[in-house]
């Protein structure tokens, strides 16, 4: 996608724009649009033209209208915490944010049901439903930042999402206002309604289709109990045989997390600390939940199935604090691997789970060739690799290997039978590997159904699909 | 031989194409096809619909032909294309836990294969294990198990769907975790051949758990039933299927003539024992039955085959907590057919996702009936989608669902489903009219 710089935003707009949201919510001077220039994936900087902040799906629908009529093109956007570049908007765009739809609409503990606007962040609904002893299932390691409606737009993933499912699973309705601002309602709980599944469509969709302004999810009850184990190993290898001989067994844990030597390091230097020894090359968090009386004989055959993988330690975290400890480490992995070095290119990638091992190892030399610091942490249990490159972005150098060595990660992951993405979506980053898991057909299929969507490409242009071979740069 | 089977079968063979008589088993909603063209490869399959395009022939993708009759009646009816000879696995690895296999594939047999190596897919459609893989996936059906796993939309990885027009699309893959562009998979998922012939599927399977018990408790009348159902659903733990079942009016015999609401219990040995008396401690009664392993299995099995024989069956969904108030709603359905003809009319209820399966064995058929029954679904229908429901006549006699339509208006998102619909098949040749427009 070319980069068009922001030319100051007219007049005429901001005024229409303002007489929606009101003056404080059109953000367009350049020092303030500095915090919208990237997301997540800091090597990719834009800047918008301005930065529009509705309240509710009403002002969406203005705004979209507006837009629509001046022929704006619209970027939606959460927290910003995505990792493929796909909430950053070029200087001819809108990007319109959810910062101030942040209310829980209802919630309905006897239906299991929450309506939610799409600001509001992941872990605020667990924390809204706890009191009925329900949570949201999909917990994404950013989930004390991200917002739902980031969440649905990327159908994020988390590490409980082994046994539990992702983000799509969850989602029962919609309330999504299209690029020429009109309202439309899609699936809801308590009915079937005929036609195509746009609502499994929708998620997914980062953006590309609309701006998604309710979101209606299923809650779960939570589990009665919860055992975490944490097992040792002096070889990455060997946690990813561990990892498929529990399954092997019949065995399905809510979560099955890896962090291997270099993040345990990074993570054991940082406030995040969690106990992990800084010898070790690889940890393994398994976690099981459920009725409380079943968990104990599963936990016993994870651990003689971790034993036979070779873990020199298995500890089973025996309070709550611990096992909380524990989870902190993991999720606050990527925050950690900052301190490493100044960037960090947070790959994203699935192979089938029986191939860890293999995958794993040929990474590890994909870094040694290019002089690279590889860390892993990452959704074993599901094949979810996540490859984060250590690297200086001033070092343009660095920066060339960077780009090398993903490449060949992604190569290597589809070539193992996986995919480019698991959970962190193709935005802007990931376009050029698109065609390495789709034909041409199957890209232009894509391009249909997102043109029945925003027939005139206005909808946060310039991702997921890469460019028409003979459109020389221009968006689809 | 017509001309239309003639040119199939010059390009294909004789072998592949059958028309006349032998086409009258493959009705759709009554209208019998031209031919019938049994293509052997996804190539032949894209070799079809591209020629129907050409010629303008109206094409029904199809299995085995069993449920050409449910849904709602398409406009033209030139060639069923059956995937029957399709019907191989393709891939199956346990450690990854995926089957592939053709879309002719029965679910029997991939059941079979599965089991041998203690996994198993965790999907109950009505119609039971005689369907095949991509039929199932076609209609999207799901069952009292969708509350525990899911539907077909969640267990499908892949799919291979050949359009309209004839281009092979490979969407989704094998692994679980899989966000590489648009998901045109969920589009499939309950596309009724209108977008395309499904090919071949990959489906996630699960492992065979320790103990499946079912848990038999009964209520004096439906309206008990439906409330001990949704008490149940409420209960603070993760059950497999709470399924409430309400016998037709003529069946007999001691324990199947009052209503019953099933528990299933999918768990690890002590997890079971455990989940059985949270369960019967919110039930506040004992279960009058309590089924182990196959017998479990078998009374859901039981459940799938429900509709067997019947004439109408319709699904009336409303939030869960609700249940009970679509149980009273079935009193306005009496008017429409003979209690004492056949079993009458029987009730199935998925507790948690709010679903109310109504099964009739035989309507009214007198020109008077069929209008009152059309006024009646009619009205019944308006009322539950105020409420935020729907009521989907999944089967019945095309002069009712031809003309009621299998679901209400898709309102506004018409011209998003039209608009899909025209990007698959370009030449209009798929199952025209067998979704809403
Ligand atoms: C430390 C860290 C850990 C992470 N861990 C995980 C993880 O475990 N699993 C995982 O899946 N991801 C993870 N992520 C990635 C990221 O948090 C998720 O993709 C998240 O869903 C993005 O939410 P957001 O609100 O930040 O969205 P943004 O970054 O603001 O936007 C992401 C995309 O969604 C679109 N969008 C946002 N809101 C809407 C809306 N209302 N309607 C339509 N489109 C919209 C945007 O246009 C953009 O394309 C992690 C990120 C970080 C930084
Ligand atoms: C007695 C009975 C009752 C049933 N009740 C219901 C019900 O209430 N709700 C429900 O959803 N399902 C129902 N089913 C359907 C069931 O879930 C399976 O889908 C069915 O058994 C299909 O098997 P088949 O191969 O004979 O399908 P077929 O009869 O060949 O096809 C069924 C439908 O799927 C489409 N289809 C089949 N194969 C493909 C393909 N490869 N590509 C594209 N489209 C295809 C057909 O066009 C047709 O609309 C019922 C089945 C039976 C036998």
């Amino acid at each position: 996608m070319e980069n068009i710089l922001p030319e100051p935003l007219t007049k005429k707009l901001g005024d229409r724009l303002r007489g929606v949201v009101g003056d404080a919510w059109v953000i367009a001077d350049a020092d303030r649009l500095l915090a919208y220039e990237s997301d997540g994936l800091t090597a990719y900087r834009k800047t918008p033209l301005a930065v529009v902040l509705p309240r509710d799906t009403d002002e969406v629908s203005r705004v979209m209208g507006i837009l629509a009529e001046e022929d704006v093109p619209v970027v939606p956007r959460g927290a910003g915490t995505g990792l493929s570049g796909g909430a950053l908007a070029n200087g001819d765009a809108v990007i319109v944010g959810t910062a101030r739809m942040t209310d829980m609409l209802e919630l309905d503990p006897d239906n299991r049901l929450a309506r939610v606007q799409p600001g509001m962040i992941n872990a605020d609904l667990t924390k809204a439903a706890e009191p009925y002893g329900l949570y949201y299932a999909p917990d994404p390691s950013s989930q004390s930042a991200c917002t739902l409606g980031g969440n649905v737009a990327e159908n994020s993933g988390g590490p409980h999402c082994l046994k539990y499912g992702v983000t799509s699973r969850y989602v029962t309705g919609l309330t999504v206002v299209t690029p020429e601002g009109k309202i439309i309602e899609l699936g809801g709980f308590g009915r079937e309604p005929g036609g195509y599944d746009l609502l499994g469509l929708f998620v997914g969709s980062e953006g590309c289709f609309g701006i998604a302004t309710e979101i209606e999810v299923r809650l779960l009850p939570k589990p009665e109990g919860v055992k975490t184990l944490l097992a040792i190993f002096d070889r990455l290898g060997d946690a990813g045989a561990a990892v498929t001989e529990i399954m092997a067994e019949g065995l399905l844990p809510a979560a099955l997390e890896i962090i291997d030597g270099p993040t345990i390091r990074a993570v054991e230097a940082s406030v995040f600390a969690a106990g992990f020894p800084t010898d070790a090359e690889a940890a393994l968090v398994i976690e099981f939940d459920g009725i409380e009386a079943g968990l104990a004989s599963d936990v016993e055959r994870a651990v003689v199935q971790c034993r036979a993988a070779g873990a020199r330690e298995v500890r089973i975290a025996d309070s709550e604090e611990e096992r909380l400890a524990l989870w902190r480490g993991r999720k606050k992995a990527f925050g950690a691997m900052g301190q490493i070095g100044n960037d960090l290119m947070v790959q994203d990638g699935t192979v089938p789970r029986s191939k860890l091992t293999e995958v794993l190892a040929r990474i590890s030399e994909i870094g040694v060739r290019h002089d690279l610091t590889i860390a892993n942490v990452f959704h074993a249990g599901d094949g979810n690799l996540h490859p984060n490159l250590i690297f200086d972005r001033s070092d343009a150098d660095e920066l060339r290997r960077v780009e090398l060595a993903s490449t060949e990660i992604m190569a290597v992951c589809v070539e193992a039978g996986g995919t480019i993405t698991g959970e962190h979506g193709v935005g802007l980053d990931k376009r050029r590997y698109m065609s390495l898991v789709h034909t041409p057909d199957e890209l232009d299929a894509m391009r249909d159904v997102k043109a029945v969507f925003d027939p005139r490409g206005r909808m946060n242009p310039g991702k997921v699909l890469p460019d028409l071979p003979d459109s020389a740069g221009a968006a689809v | 031989m017509n001309s239309l089977a003639g040119m199939l079968t010059d390009r294909l063979s004789a072998a592949q194409v059958v028309d006349g008589i032998e086409a009258e088993r493959w009705a759709v909603c009554g209208r019998i096809p031209q031919a019938v063209v049994f293509p052997e490869s996804e190539e032949q399959v894209a070799e079809i619909l591209s020629l129907s395009s050409e010629e303008g022939w109206q094409c029904i993708p199809g299995g085995k032909g069993g449920w050409l009759h449910g849904g709602q009646p398409p406009q033209g009816v030139d060639v069923v294309v059956s995937a029957e000879r399709m019907n191989e696995i393709s891939a199956y690895e346990p450690a990854d836990m995926f089957i592939e296999a053709q879309a002719g594939a029965e679910l029997e047999v991939l059941e079979r294969r599965t089991l041998e190596c203690s996994q198993w897919i965790a999907l109950d459609p009505p119609g039971g294990e005689r369907g095949t893989l991509g039929a199932m996936v076609a209609v999207g059906a799901a069952g009292p198990l969708e509350a525990g796993f899911g539907s077909p939309r969640d267990q499908v990885l892949g799919a291979t769907l050949v359009t309209g027009d004839g281009r092979v699309l490979g969407l989704g893959g094998r692994v679980v975790k899989n966000v590489a562009g648009f998901d045109l998979l969920k589009l499939v998922t309950g596309s009724w051949g209108t977008l395309g012939m499904i090919t071949s599927v990959t489906m996630r399977v699960h492992p065979v758990p320790a103990t499946d018990r079912s848990l038999l408790f009964k209520g004096r009348d439906p309206a008990e039933a439906a409330a001990l159902a949704c008490r149940l659903a409420q209960a603070p733990l993760s059950l497999a299927a709470v399924e409430l079942l309400v016998p037709g009016d003529a069946e007999s015999g001691a324990n199947a003539s009052s209503p019953l609401v099933a528990v299933r219990i999918l768990e690890s040995v002590d997890g079971a024992d455990e989940a059985e008396r949270l369960v019967s401690e919110r039930a506040g009664i004992e279960p009058f039955q309590r089924l182990e392993g196959e017998q479990s299995a078998a009374i859901f099995e039981n459940v799938r085959a429900m509709e067997d024989g019947a004439e109408l069956v319709l699904r009336l969904s409303l939030l869960p907590s609700r249940l009970p108030e679509l149980v009273e709603m079935t009193s306005r359905l009496s008017g429409l057919y003979d209690p004492t003809e056949g079993w009458g009319m029987r009730l199935a209820g998925h507790a948690q996702t709010g679903v109310l399966r109504v099964m009739i064995a035989k309507m009214t058929h007198s020109t008077d009936g069929l209008d009152q029954a059309r006024v009646v679904l009619g009205v019944l229908r308006r009322s539950l989608e105020a409420e935020g429901g729907s009521l989907v006549v999944s089967q019945g006699p095309p002069e009712i669902v031809g003309a009621l339509g299998a679901w209400g208006d898709s309102g506004p998102v018409a011209p998003f489903n039209a608009g899909i619909r025209a990007a698959f098949d370009p030449a209009s040749i798929l199952a025209q009219g067998r979704l809403p427009q």
